[in-house]
Formats: structure tokens, C-alpha cells, sequence
């Protein structure tokens, strides 16, 4: 029989084969990134999100924005001079997942943080066209009344700190259920969107 | 961004076997014999009538193998790809970014030489300045003040000539590098609730017809005491306070009935904020003479 047959025939060695095929590539390309310092250390001025920044990133993430909204500024001079510094890896390491997204229906949020006032995000999240009459983006309206889920957002630093290396204090995971209680949901995602991208100040210079 | 040499080894082992093992596998399987069957011939095989032949790869297939062997090595002289081997090009990501983003600023300098120097009233008569600024406001300005720079509620319309701030050339640069903040203190305390009665009806009757008059009159003493310091004596506002005029029928915040009883309970604020940190000069100046442009010929 010949090699060839040899494999074709054996289901099992064919698998194993494929196997390695195809992991060579995330072999060479991923797998030495996931030791290189400047990409696994957290960027000098990145903090670990507060208990209402982590509360609205949840928000975040349960209403599906990263459908319309990537997080992730290319190295490209166009998107440079409109959203600001190009992302770096290292401004998302305290991000499980992180939120790079794929779509672009929306403009990327990566350094949103700052650039508008909360009294904009309110009226834009309660009502986009009330701000931007052109706008295709739903309304979330219930935010404003719905309360924070302050045990999960306990529990989810928990296991950010633990399981994930996120290097909370035992301060902040203590009073985490009280910090968030009673925060809306609005207060939430605004503060979660007026943090991100703050690492490395915007500017289209 | 060097990686430890442990891995730029590994990668450098894996990259080579690759390539030498992919050209020994096109090299082999070119020349194998195939089971002692002729080209043309089956290999006996057979599914369901479906046959199978065991011909040699086309030529042009081959090739295409082949080139991309060539091109990987090519590659992998040129640009980064075998660990911390830089390629003789140089390229990094951060560099072609940066050299890209030179020679876009470079083109703007040049560009806006043709017009920054001018004053901003002349400015507004070049077309080339006034294109460039809309663009500019439709990317940092126009989720506030509306694509039309109409505004909306909370965000002053900017083609009225009616200003917080005022509309004057140097006032308006001043605006958009440094920001602003205007706050109207709360009155619910100081007035009461009849007071806030009284000064909202005094407020009104500028643009309204049909305020009670009890109101009006008492209104407007408590207005000369409570609020004439921002407002203006005659209730014409104050640009240096940002404080607005309350005599036309143009609101900053909505006018609706019970909202402006509500503004002087609890008080209200506006900030524009300042873009002299993330937006060079000129840009700056484009965007002021757009702005001044939308309520001059
Ligand atoms: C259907 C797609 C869609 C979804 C879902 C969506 N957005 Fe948007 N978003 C847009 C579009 C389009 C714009 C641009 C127009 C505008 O400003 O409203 C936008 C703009 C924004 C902006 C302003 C960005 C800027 O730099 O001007 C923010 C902030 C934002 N969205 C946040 C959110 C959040 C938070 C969510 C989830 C709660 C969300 N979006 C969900 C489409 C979407
Ligand atoms: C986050 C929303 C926001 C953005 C972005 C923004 N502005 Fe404003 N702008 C405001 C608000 C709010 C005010 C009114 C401030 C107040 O209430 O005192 C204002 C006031 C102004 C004024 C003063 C108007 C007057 O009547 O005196 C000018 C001029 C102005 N903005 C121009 C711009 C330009 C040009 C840009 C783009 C570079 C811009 N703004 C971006 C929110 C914004
Ligand atoms: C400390 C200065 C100050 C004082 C005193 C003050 N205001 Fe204001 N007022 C402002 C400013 C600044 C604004 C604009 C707020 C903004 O930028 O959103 C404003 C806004 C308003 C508005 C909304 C205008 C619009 O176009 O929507 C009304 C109405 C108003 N003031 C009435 C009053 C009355 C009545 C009093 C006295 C009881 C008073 N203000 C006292 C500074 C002041």
C-alpha cells in the first residue's frame, strides 16, 4: 500500500494530520504573542475597570453594540485623523473578552472616552435621533430605569481577579455589590464608555 | 517589541521546515510513480460508478505552488516574518503609519497655506477652506450641533447669530480651543416653588403672549434681584458668562411648557468641549471661519 493510501484510508491518522496542518499557522503567529511583554503588560495608564465601568461593559456586551461598533482604531491614517491614536494591545488586557468587534455600522468606540459630555450619551442612548437626526442607531430607553444587576457584577470582578489575573484590590472586590447598588443601567454604560480608550489621549493632530 | 530569542527560534524552525518540507512534498509527489497505472489510466477505484484517475498535478498548478514558495522567501527577506529578523526593508506598522501620516500633513501645510493666513472674514470666501471645514465639522462637530449646525436641544445652534458666547471671529476660535462651560445654579431654595412661578412667567411673556400679569409683575422684581447679574438687566443675556438672551424665541434648552419651570428648580449646565489639545491650529481656524461663515455672506 502506499503512503498515500496509507492516509487515505486511516480516518484516524488523516484527523491527527489535518490536525497539525492547521494549527502550524496559530502555532507561528499566536501562540509566541501570547508571551511577548508588550502585548500581555497591561499599558502604564490602563486601570482595571471600577465596578460601574464593569457593570456597563456587561450592558455593553448583553445588548449586542459590538454588532454595529468595533473597538479597534487601525493603523491607518484615515481612521487616525477621524477616531485618534491607532489601539495598542496593551490597552486591552484587563478585556475578557475584549470587544474588538468586526462591524462598522456604528464609528469605532475605542477612544470615545471624553469625547462627548454624559448629558450627550444620555440624550444619545435614550433617543439617538434627538442629537443626531441621520442616526440608524436603536433608542435604549429602559436604561434609565433598570438597575444595575449589582451581585453579578460582584461576582464577575471575582472572577476577573481570580481566574483572569485582572489585578483587583481586595478593597475594590469587597465593596463592589455596594458600589453599583442602585446605579442604572445608563449610569453604567456612560461611565464605561467615557473610560475607554483614556489610556493614550485622543487627539487627531 | 523584540520577542525572546527561544521564540524567535521556534518560529524561525517552524518557518523553514515549512517551506523545505513543502517544496520536498511537490518535488515527491511530482515524481512518485502512481501504483504502476498509466496517465489516463483509473486507479481502480470505484464509488458508485464514480471513478477516480490518478494523473499528475497540471503543469499550471504546479507552478502555482511553486511561485508561492518563491514568494514566501522573497517575503521573508523583505518584511519581518522569521522571528526577530527585522527583513531589509525595515517595515514596521508604527513606521509605515507614521511616514503615511507625514506626507498627509505634509499635503494639508500645503494645502492650507493657500488660505490660513487670510483673516477669517475673508476666509469664508474661499471655497476650497469652507469644503475643508464642513468636512471638519461633519467629523468633530456635527454629533452636537447637527450635521445642518442647527443644533438641538442643549446644543446651540451655530447658524443663528444668536451667540452665548458670541460670534465674533477671535471669540469663536477661543470657543472651540479652550471650551466651555455654562451653568445656570439651581432656584429651587432661593425662590420656591411660587417664586419660580412668578420669574418663568416673567421670562416667558418676552416671547409670549398671554402670561398672567400678577406674575409677570411680581416675576420681574425677583428677576432684577436673582438674576440680572447673568442674564442681563434686560434679560439680553451676557456673552461672558455664556448666560443666554431670554428675550427672543430662540431656546437653548427646550421651552415647552413646565420645562423652564423645571431648568430654575434644579438648575441647569452646558459644556462645549475644548479641542485645542486634539486638533492642530489651523484646523482650528478652518473650523472657526466654517462656523462664522453659516450666519455671514
Ligand atoms: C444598529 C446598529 C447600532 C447598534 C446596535 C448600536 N449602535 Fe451606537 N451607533 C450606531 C450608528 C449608526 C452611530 C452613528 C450615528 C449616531 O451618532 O447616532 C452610532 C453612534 C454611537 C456613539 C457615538 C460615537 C461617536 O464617536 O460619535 C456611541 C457612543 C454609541 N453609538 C454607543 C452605542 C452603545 C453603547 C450601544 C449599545 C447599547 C450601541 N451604540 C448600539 C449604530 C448602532
Ligand atoms: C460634546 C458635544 C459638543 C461637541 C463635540 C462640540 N460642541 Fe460646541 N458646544 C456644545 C455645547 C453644549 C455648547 C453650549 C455650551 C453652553 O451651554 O454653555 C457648545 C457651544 C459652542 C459654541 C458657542 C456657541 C455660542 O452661541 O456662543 C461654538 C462656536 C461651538 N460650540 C462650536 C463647536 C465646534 C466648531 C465644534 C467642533 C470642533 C464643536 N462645537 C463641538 C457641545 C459640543
Ligand atoms: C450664574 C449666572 C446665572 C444666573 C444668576 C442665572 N442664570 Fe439662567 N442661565 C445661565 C447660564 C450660563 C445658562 C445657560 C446654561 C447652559 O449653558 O446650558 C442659563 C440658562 C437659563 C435659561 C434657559 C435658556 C434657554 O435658552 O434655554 C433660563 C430660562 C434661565 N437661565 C433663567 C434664569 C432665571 C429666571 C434666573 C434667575 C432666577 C437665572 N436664569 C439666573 C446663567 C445664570
Amino acid at each position: 500500500m502506499s503512503k498515500h493510501a496509507k492516509i487515505e484510508k486511516n480516518i484516524g491518522l488523516m484527523g491527527v494530520l489535518i490536525a497539525l496542518v492547521v494549527s502550524m499557522g496559530g502555532l507561528v503567529e499566536i501562540v509566541p504573542l501570547m508571551f511577548q511583554t508588550s502585548v500581555i503588560e497591561a499599558h502604564p495608564n490602563l486601570k482595571p475597570y471600577t465596578a460601574l465601568e464593569f457593570a456597563g461593559r456587561d450592558i455593553y456586551i448583553a445588548e449586542g453594540c459590538y454588532n454595529c461598533h468595533s473597538q479597534q482604531i487601525r493603523p491607518f491614517v484615515d481612521e487616525t485623523l477621524r477616531y485618534g491614536h491607532y489601539s495598542q494591545a496593551n490597552e486591552f488586557v484587563y478585556d475578557h473578552p475584549f470587544q474588538w468587534g468586526s462591524k462598522r455600522t456604528g464609528p469605532d468606540l475605542h477612544r470615545v472616552g471624553g469625547k462627548y459630555t454624559n448629558e450627550w450619551h444620555e440624550y444619545h442612548l435614550m433617543d439617538p435621533r434627538s442629537v443626531v437626526p441621520e442616526s440608524n442607531m436603536p433608542g435604549y430607553p429602559w436604561f434609565a430605569e433598570k438597575l444595575v444587576d449589582a451581585e453579578q457584577t460582584a461576582a464577575g470582578m471575582k472572577v476577573h481577579a481570580k481566574w483572569f489575573g485582572v489585578p483587583y484590590t481586595q478593597e475594590q472586590l469587597d465593596s463592589a455589590q455596594a458600589d453599583v447598588d442602585g446605579k442604572t443601567q445608563l449610569e453604567a454604560v456612560i461611565a464605561y464608555l467615557q473610560v475607554l480608550g483614556t489610556a493614550i489621549p485622543r487627539s487627531y493632530k | 517589541m523584540e520577542m525572546t530569542s527561544g521564540w524567535s527560534l521556534f518560529i524561525i524552525v517552524i518557518v523553514v521546515a515549512h517551506i523545505i518540507g513543502y517544496s520536498y512534498l511537490l518535488w515527491s509527489t511530482s515524481k512518485m510513480k502512481s501504483d504502476g497505472h498509466k496517465e489516463g489510466e483509473t486507479t481502480g477505484h470505484e464509488w458508485d460508478g464514480i471513478e477516480e484517475y490518478n494523473n499528475p498535478l497540471p503543469r499550471w498548478w504546479l507552478f502555482m505552488f511553486i511561485f508561492t514558495i518563491i514568494f514566501a522567501i522573497g517575503y521573508l527577506i523583505l518584511y519581518p516574518g522569521m522571528g526577530n529578523y527585522k527583513g531589509t526593508l525595515g517595515w514596521t506598522e508604527e513606521n509605515a503609519w507614521a511616514k503615511e501620516n507625514e506626507q498627509v500633513l505634509a499635503k494639508r501645510a500645503e494645502l492650507f497655506s493657500t488660505f490660513i493666513d487670510k483673516p477669517i472674514p475673508a476666509m469664508i470666501q474661499d471655497e476650497k477652506a469652507m469644503a475643508i471645514g464642513e468636512r471638519l465639522f461633519a467629523n468633530h462637530c456635527s454629533t452636537c450641533h447637527g450635521s445642518d449646525a442647527q443644533g438641538a436641544v442643549g446644543f446651540p445652534n451655530l447658524t443663528d447669530n444668536d451667540w452665548l458666547y458670541g460670534g465674533e471671529p477671535d471669540t469663536l476660535v477661543q470657543t472651540i480651543t479652550n471650551g466651555r462651560v455654562g451653568v445656570m445654579p439651581a432656584w429651587g431654595s432661593a425662590l420656591g416653588d411660587d417664586g419660580v412661578k412668578q420669574v418663568a412667567a416673567y421670562v416667558r411673556h418676552f416671547s409670549e403672549e398671554g402670561q398672567d400679569e400678577d406674575l409677570v409683575a411680581k416675576g420681574k422684581g425677583k428677576f432684577a434681584m436673582f438674576c440680572a447679574a447673568c442674564h442681563g438687566a434686560d434679560a439680553k443675556g451676557n456673552h461672558l458668562m455664556g448666560a443666554p438672551n431670554l428675550t427672543d424665541a430662540t431656546w437653548l434648552h427646550s421651552f415647552d411648557s413646565g420645562r423652564v419651570e423645571s431648568i430654575l428648580l434644579e438648575g441647569i449646565s452646558g459644556k462645549m468641549p475644548a479641542h485645542g489639545n486634539i486638533l492642530d491650529e489651523g484646523s482650528i481656524k478652518v473650523l472657526a471661519a466654517y462656523v462664522y461663515s453659516l450666519s455671514h455672506e
